[in-house]
């Protein structure tokens, strides 16, 4: 491997980081009430639920889509406060509110283009055109079931996991 | 092969799980003919040389069940819908005939 790429390397590997204290709650509509659903986020958050694989900043947490009316939001946690007991209230008889803090990893990978390694690593397109900030895939990397998306403000990458994956997904993210 | 799920864009056929033949309906427990229909809906199948209706599951992405149809022979896929949307058809269809 060249010096160069040896710095590269290094550079994209001290940006990969586990995001510490977030809570994550799953968020999945009930049948027919997505319209009611949509009504209550505008008037908590401000925003809609996106339709479509993708990922918004609002009201200080990033709503991402995780499959066909079901999203992620996540924020920063604090001690001995649970978000999603109110996200439950906001959305009592619209939507299923699940806490799924303890069962999701979030890894941050700071880069503001995709890296090649990257580009390379997985089944979907990473070019810098292709996937662009606040796009959402759901996938896999060698059998383990991830999401990434790109941060909506380009900042970089984030891939939630689950936890039990935590330790084979991070050596996956290391090789960068 | 891939297959372009309706949600999450075209992907290698290594993220989805094949559940078979989307084209039987579970048939009508009260019907005098219902052992009889059950029997075939559990176990005679059509062995296509053609276009065909199967059910895929998007296992390694958005969880969603896909009704795809696609050409035996050529494997060509034409179309690829959310099994929902076709079992809400049918329901709508059957419950318009009388
Ligand atoms: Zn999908």
């Amino acid at each position: 491997m060249s010096d160069l790429a040896n710095g590269l390397r290094a550079e994209q590997h001290s940006a990969i980081v586990e995001r510490p204290d977030v809570a994550v709650t799953h968020i999945s509509a009930r049948r027919g009430m997505l319209a009611g659903l949509n009504d209550a986020a505008r008037a908590a958050f401000g925003v809609e639920f996106p339709l479509t694989p993708r990922a918004l900043d609002a009201h200080g947490m990033t709503i991402v889509w995780a499959g066909p009316e079901q999203w992620l939001l996540i924020e920063p946690a604090s001690k001995g406060v649970d978000p999603s007991l109110q996200h439950a209230k906001t959305f009592s008889g619209f939507a299923s509110v699940v806490d799924v803090s303890d069962s999701r990893t979030i890894f941050q990978m700071a880069i503001s283009r995709p890296s090649d390694v990257l580009v390379q690593s997985m089944g979907i397109d990473f070019e810098d055109t292709s996937f662009k900030p606040g796009d959402v895939a759901i996938t896999h990397v060698s059998h383990l079931g991830v999401m990434v998306w790109r941060l909506p403000d380009g900042r970089g990458y984030e891939f939630a996991c689950a936890r039990t994956y935590t330790k084979d997904f991070r050596s996956w993210l290391d090789r960068f | 092969m891939r297959i372009n799920c309706p949600f999450c864009g075209e992907r290698g056929n290594d993220e989805f799980s094949y559940l078979g033949d989307a084209s039987v309906v579970r048939p009508d427990a009260s019907a005098p003919d219902a052992a009889d229909a059950f029997y075939a809906f559990a176990y005679e199948r059509r062995n296509v040389a053609g276009p065909t209706q199967e059910l895929w599951y998007h296992s390694a992405g958005c969880h969603a069940w896909l009704v795809v149809t696609r050409d035996t022979r050529t494997h060509e896929i034409s179309d690829v819908k959310p099994a929902q949307d076709i079992a809400l058809e049918r329901q709508n269809s059957a419950s318009t005939t009388p």
